[in-house]
Order: structure tokens, then C-alpha cells, then sequence
């Protein structure tokens, strides 16, 4: 028997196993091209020509360059507690993210609040909010309130509110019901239902979910404080604007390090709670 | 009572006084530690108030106020007569979203912005995570190469980034890209890597022992098996970021977070609310979009045996 004839057993047996059907190879090569044609006219409109990339990478390869040697331009004290401002943002804007994000995550779940109605507008109110990025959050804020620390805690606490009210939600709708089942049992009222049932299965989930939007939150405290929302990202911008890259380098650097020990820290701690 | 009831023994199965104790002794225990934690808690947050000067009352009692007179600053005076009306008539729709035109164009900066640093970032991503799947590739020193410049790459937040690169390419687009492709190379890298280090070695070998080089090993042993996995977080991460390129135009990276920030040095707080209605209707519509297109892509099949890949992994 030919080699064919034996491929065109193996097709009649599995078909489709030897032979792509070719309306699946046309339907490939059709996607290829429209994902080609879009990314072309994506790279377009950006105006990516090799001049502007040439001569920014030229710029950069500059900007690189004054970045060594690293020094803290003799302001290391200032720049240590400019750190410990953006850990303690993030801090209280995560606070005020979980204690904002409690009352929606409960009404949220639907194991908690039986009215469908209810945690349906909930969750599409947070859906809604859920999209708006820290970073928007912060340059409004920074307008109504002024430069400083407290527009950076509230950006950071009105963007993870629906968030963490959706993992929130989630975790108690995850609970076992038969633990509550044996809590209704015994005739407990559903507030001892949610203590004793609910809460010791979902509080762990929660509490880990704190602690990694707290690591991710050091992040947006600095982000923040590019709009003028305090810590180490005011003092970096202020660096940028006046081309002292390597005072920038030093920043990065000891926040590079900053994250680090906070990452393990958060990573041991949440190792203990689950 | 004597020390036979601390022992208890196979005659009496159940020493309920050794229990009690053994019982209160946990519990208190259990009570100090959380006492423990519970100071530590309030410790740093009464160190993180008096660092960001939140508690101290002297900074500014009337903020809450502001807000809410900045709210209602934001809040255009629309007119029911003419909300209808050209763009010249106060109080119509149209002068309130009075640049729509220009907003628009900055939306598909924003989003030709993601999508070529997507695809740009995740292709680099691709290639470079499989020098840093410890299965791979076998040289220490060029897998921590790689590896660290994945965790260098995800460390810096984008806004930074974003800076530097304004700074180098003036502001516009090109700086939002290159962050882009950047913060995607260091999260997908990540994923790839990862990805890798759980295929299944078996179709590798078999492939080198019908004679294929390293390229052909990983072109038909690896790829095959994780492209379902590879796709479906390149999926994601097309719409982190989507979503995150709307706000780097703040800090001057093109799109229309660049529309935002001039609102808001003109003081025009009721167009920095038109865009931002603009921003969360696109990214509703976004999430909506790729929900459909990974149940099309993936399959209903997938989804159902493999649980899709958490947005959490894909953000780290």
C-alpha cells in the first residue's frame, strides 16, 4: 500500500486528524491577514518611522548614560522617608479599600443577600467602577484636594473598592454551605450564620487578597504621586523634569529594593495565613 | 486528682479534665497571637497616618468639603430645552462633549498604542521565555539573566517607565508603546517561563531523537502543547493592557489619557468628566468584547476543563 493510500485510511478513520479541512486553512490565513492589516495600520497611525525611533533610542541611550554613577544628590534621608510615605499610602488606601469594599462584597454574594435585584445592581455598579484606573483616580483627586499625600490614599482606596468587593463577594460565595446548613440547625440567627459559617472560611481568602493588593498598591503609590499625590513618585518626577537621571537611577534603585523586601514580607505572611 | 488523667490510655479513651486544658491552653494561645497581630496592625497604621500627615488635623480639615464642591463642579449645567441642540447652545449634550472628534481619534491612539505593544511585547516575551524555563535551557547564567530582567521589568510601574521614555522620544505615543512592550515582556515572560517548565518533556525528546536541533524541539515539542495557555494570557494581557494604556497618557504617553490631563490644567472639570464617561464606556465595552472572544477562541471545551487563567496571575 502507497504511502497515501495509508494517510487516506488514517483520514477516513479520524477525520480532520491528517488533512486540515480547507475551510479551517482559509479561515487561518484569512485571520493572519486582517491581524496583519491591523497591526500595520496600528503602527502607522503611531507614526513608529525609524527617525523618531532612531533618534529617540539615541536620547535614551544619553539619558542611560547620565544615569551612572547612581547618587542620592545627598538627599538620601529625605528620599528613605519619601519611601516610607509611599508604603504608608498604599497602606491606608488599601484600609480604606477593605473597609469600603466589606459592606459591597456582602452585598454582593449571593449566598448572603437572597434578592437577586440587589447584588445585581451591586456588581454592575462595580463593574462600571472597576475599569476606572488608579491613575485617573489620583490627577482628579490632586485637583479637588490639593498636592499631598491625601488625594493618593483616597485614588487608591475608590480603585480598589470594587475590586476587592468582587474577590470579597466571591470568597463568601465560595463558603461551603453545608457548614452553615449545621449553623442553621441549631437555630442560630443569620448574623451567627454569617460569623460562625461564612466568615472563618472566607476571612483567610479575604486577608490574603489584602496583602497582594497591598504589594500591588506600593506600586500605585508611586504611580500616584507622578500627579502630585506625595511619596517617592513626586520626588521622581520633580527629578525627571529637571533631567537629573542620576538622582532617578538612585530612586528607581532603592525602590527596586523597597518592593523587593516588601514582596517577601507580604509572600511570607500570606504563606502562614492559607 | 492525681497525674493518671494527664495519661490518658487506651482503657479510658476520652480524659475530658487533660482535654480542657489542652483546650484552654490553645485557645489562649490562639488569643495572643491574634492580640499579636492586632497591635502590629494598629502600629502601622498609626505610623502610616502620621507619615502621610492623614491624621494630623492641621493639614486640611475641609477636604471632604472640597470634594464635594469639586464634584459639583464637574457636573455640567445640562439645559432639558436644548439638550438635543448644536454645540454652540449652552446647557445641549454636544457642548458638553464639545471636542468629541478629537477624543475619538485619541481613543484609537490608545488603543493602536496597546495593541501593537502587545503584540510587540508578548512576541519578545515568547522568545526570550524559553531562556528562562529552567528546563530549556540548561545555562545558569543566561536563565538568571533573563530571569531577572523579567522581575526588573515588571518591578518599575508603568507611569515611571513612561516618564523615562517621555523624557528620551518627547511626549506622544512612542513613549506609551515602548512602556507598553516593556511591562509586557516582564509579565508575560513570566507566564510564558512558567508555562514551559510544566510541558511535557516526552514529546521534546522524541522529537530530538528523530534527529530535530533545539529550534525544531521547541517549534513542534513545546509550542503545540501551550499554545492554548500562551494565547489565552496574551488574551489577557491585550486587555490589562488596553485598559492601563488609557491611563498613561496622563503622565504624557499619548491616547486619550493625554485629553485628560489638559482638561485638568484648564480647569474644564466637566470635560475631564465627558472623557472619563468616554473611558469607562470603552472599557466596558472592552471587557464585554473579550469575554466573547476568549469563549470563541478558547472554546466552550477549554473553559470547562481548565480553568481560565486568573487575571490576578497575568497582572503580577
Amino acid at each position: 500500500m502507497s504511502d497515501l493510500a495509508l494517510l487516506q485510511q488514517a483520514e477516513a478513520l479520524a477525520p480532520g486528524a491528517i488533512f486540515t479541512p480547507i475551510t479551517n486553512r482559509v479561515k487561518f490565513w484569512l485571520g493572519l491577514i486582517a491581524f496583519a492589516i491591523v497591526f500595520t495600520a496600528a503602527w502607522i497611525d503611531l507614526e513608529l518611522t525609524y527617525s523618531v525611533l532612531a533618534g529617540g533610542f539615541g536620547k535614551l541611550g544619553q539619558i542611560l548614560g547620565t544615569m551612572v554613577p547612581p547618587t542620592s544628590g545627598g538627599q538620601l534621608e529625605r528620599l528613605l522617608w519619601a519611601i516610607a510615605q509611599t508604603l504608608a499610602i498604599a497602606v491606608l488606601g488599601t484600609v480604606l479599600a477593605v473597609v469600603g469594599a466589606l459592606p459591597l462584597g456582602l452585598l454582593a454574594a449571593r449566598n448572603i443577600v437572597p434578592n437577586p435585584m440587589i447584588h445585581f445592581i451591586v456588581r454592575r455598579i462595580m463593574d462600571i467602577f472597576r475599569g476606572i484606573p488608579v491613575l485617573v483616580w489620583a490627577l482628579i483627586l490632586v485637583a479637588a484636594v490639593g498636592l499631598g499625600p491625601i488625594p493618593g490614599i483616597l485614588a487608591i482606596g475608590f480603585a480598589d473598592i470594587p475590586r476587592l468587593a468582587k474577590l470579597f463577594g466571591e470568597a463568601l460565595e465560595n463558603a461551603d454551605e453545608r457548614q452553615r446548613d449545621s449553623l442553621r440547625a441549631t437555630g442560630s440567627p443569620d448574623i451567627g450564620v454569617l460569623r460562625f459559617g461564612t466568615l472563618p472560611q472566607a476571612l483567610p481568602v479575604c486577608l490574603s487578597q489584602c496583602l497582594y493588593y497591598l504589594e500591588q498598591n506600593f506600586r500605585s503609590a508611586a504611580i500616584v504621586g507622578v500627579v502630585g499625590a506625595g511619596g517617592i513618585g513626586f520626588e521622581l518626577d520633580e527629578r525627571i523634569r529637571i533631567f537629573a537621571f542620576d538622582e532617578v537611577a538612585f530612586i528607581v534603585l532603592l525602590y527596586i529594593v523597597a518592593v523587593t523586601v516588601l514582596d517577601l514580607g507580604s509572600q511570607w505572611l500570606r504563606t502562614r495565613l492559607t | 486528682m492525681d497525674g493518671a488523667h494527664h495519661n490518658p490510655t487506651p482503657d479510658s479513651p476520652f480524659d475530658l479534665v487533660a482535654f480542657e486544658a489542652d483546650w484552654n491552653r490553645r485557645s489562649r494561645n490562639s488569643r495572643l497571637i491574634s492580640l499579636g497581630w492586632i497591635a502590629l496592625a494598629s502600629f502601622v497604621l498609626i505610623m502610616s497616618m502620621e507619615l502621610s500627615e492623614a491624621g494630623q488635623s492641621t493639614v486640611d480639615a475641609g477636604w471632604t468639603a472640597r470634594i464635594a464642591t469639586f464634584a459639583d463642579r464637574m457636573v455640567p449645567d445640562l439645559q432639558l430645552q436644548n439638550l438635543f441642540g448644536a454645540r454652540r447652545d449652552a446647557g445641549s449634550l454636544a457642548s458638553w462633549f464639545y471636542d468629541l472628534p478629537v477624543w475619538l481619534v485619541a481613543m484609537r491612539e490608545t488603543i493602536a498604542m496597546a495593541f501593537v505593544g502587545t503584540v510587540v511585547g508578548g512576541t519578545l516575551a515568547l522568545y526570550l521565555s524559553f531562556l528562562a524555563a529552567s528546563n530549556l535551557n540548561q545555562n545558569w547564567i543566561g536563565l538568571q539573566l533573563v530571569r531577572r530582567t523579567f522581575d526588573l521589568a515588571r518591578t518599575i510601574p508603568d507611569a515611571i517607565l513612561a516618564l523615562i521614555f517621555a523624557a528620551a522620544f518627547s511626549l506622544g505615543p512612542v513613549a506609551g508603546v515602548l512602556t507598553l512592550i516593556i511591562s509586557t515582556v516582564g509579565s508575560l515572560g513570566k507566564l510564558f517561563s512558567e508555562c514551559m517548565e510544566n510541558a511535557e518533556m516526552r514529546q521534546v525528546d522524541s522529537i530530538s531523537a528523530l534527529g530535530g536541533n533545539w529550534v525544531m524541539q521547541m517549534r513542534f515539542g513545546i509550542i503545540p502543547q501551550l499554545l492554548p495557555q500562551i494565547l489565552s494570557y496574551w488574551l489577557l494581557r491585550m486587555e490589562i493592557n488596553l485598559s492601563s494604556a488609557a491611563a498613561l497618557g496622563i503622565v504624557g504617553a499619548g491616547g486619550i489619557g493625554m485629553e485628560l490631563q489638559r482638561a485638568i490644567s484648564f480647569t474644564e472639570f466637566d470635560t475631564y468628566l465627558a472623557i472619563l464617561i468616554l473611558i469607562i464606556g470603552y472599557i466596558f465595552v472592552l471587557d464585554l468584547l473579550s469575554e466573547t472572544l476568549r469563549h470563541r477562541l478558547i472554546g466552550k471545551h477549554a473553559l470547562r476543563n481548565n480553568r481560565k487563567p486568573s487575571a490576578k496571575a497575568a497582572a503580577a
